[in-house]
């Protein structure tokens, strides 16, 4: 035993910290890397359904643009026709 | 009437201001849902779709049921609109629901009762949708009986949680989420539903505009071909 009475390391072991065994530590890595895991996968899934739900939206309005364009361009051959007689 | 034009621009106005407080209060303000994780926050937008989806299929079956009683152009109209709107918004709700599914579930599609019924209503849309515009004279009837049973199916889909075993929650989860998840859900609803009933009403008058253009056609060539006849 030392000064700080906690046994001495070797050179291949942990040190020991008090309060926190070696065990805990690792235990504490895992669930962080898993949490890590699962927020970055939740993240992904996130962003996909969001795009997806905007590019839908934007599709069909942009449909509705051209609908638009294609019912002004028929108005315009019309007034053509009837001006023409 | 001019100020009725600008209805649509007015509810898109709202759905701008509204979709970044919206996704502001759901990614900054709203906490992470104790069990399913940050993946949850698919559901602000996921069931505000599914309850547009279902409003407008309820709409569309109304609307055709006028149209084929009445004759009526506007009905006509309407009931086109909200069945391309519940085509729209039943795609984003089976592709939002099955991502969300895959990270909760473990699975992207568990063929539960809600995801059929929902399934269902919106292959019995698009089936009216493409009766609508590509069937024959005198397919209105097969069209307003699609639209029809599209809208008896949407208390199917409300009901399914209740009647049958499903992996979806059951219709009380909602009505008892967190204050603090209302008050992102709200805006987002809000949002949802002033742009879906901006679209929709932008493309009912575009179906009307379309209408009065095919009969001013007809009347152009009977009085073309009256003026030949004529000389």
């Amino acid at each position: 035993m030392n000064e700080t009475n906690l046994p001495a390391a070797n050179d291949d072991e942990y040190v020991a910290v008090e309060g926190l065994d070696t065990r805990s530590i690792e235990c504490e890595a895992i669930f962080e890397a898993k949490a890590a895991r699962k927020t970055a996968s939740d993240y992904e899934h996130i962003v996909w359904a969001y795009g997806v739900l905007w590019s839908l939206f934007a599709i069909y309005g942009v449909m509705l643009w051209r609908r638009s364009q294609r019912l002004r361009a028929d108005v315009d051959r019309l007034r053509t026709r009837i001006d023409q007689g | 009437m001019s100020m009725v034009r600008f209805v649509p621009v007015l509810l898109l106005a709202i759905a701008a201001a509204l979709f970044p407080s919206s996704v502001h209060t759901i990614f900054l303000d709203t906490p992470i849902e104790r069990q399913l994780g940050t993946v949850q926050k698919i559901f602000y937008f996921h069931v505000p779709l599914a309850w547009i989806m279902m409003l407008f299929g309820v709409v569309c079956g109304i609307a055709a049921g006028l149209q084929l009683r009445r004759h009526s152009r506007v009905a006509e109209a309407i009931a086109v609109a909200s069945g391309e709107m519940v085509i729209v918004a039943g795609l984003a709700v089976l592709i939002t629901g099955p991502i969300w599914g895959h990270a909760s579930w473990g699975h992207a599609w568990t063929w539960d009762a809600r995801q059929i019924t929902t399934g269902l209503l919106w292959l019995v849309f698009v089936a009216y949708i493409l009766v609508r515009r590509y069937g024959a004279a005198g397919s209105e009837r097969l069209a307003a009986a699609l639209a029809i049973f599209g809208a008896v199916d949407v208390p199917v889909i409300y009901y399914a949680v209740k009647i049958w075993k499903t992996t979806h929650p059951s219709t009380d989860t909602v009505g008892s989420l967190p204050s603090s998840m209302w008050t992102a859900l709200w805006p987002a609803l809000g949002a949802l539903l002033a742009t879906a009933v901006a679209i929709v009403w932008i493309r009912a008058r575009q179906e009307l505009t379309e209408m009065d253009l095919d009969d001013a056609w007809v009347d152009a060539e009977d009085l073309g071909a009256a003026k030949g006849e004529a000389t």
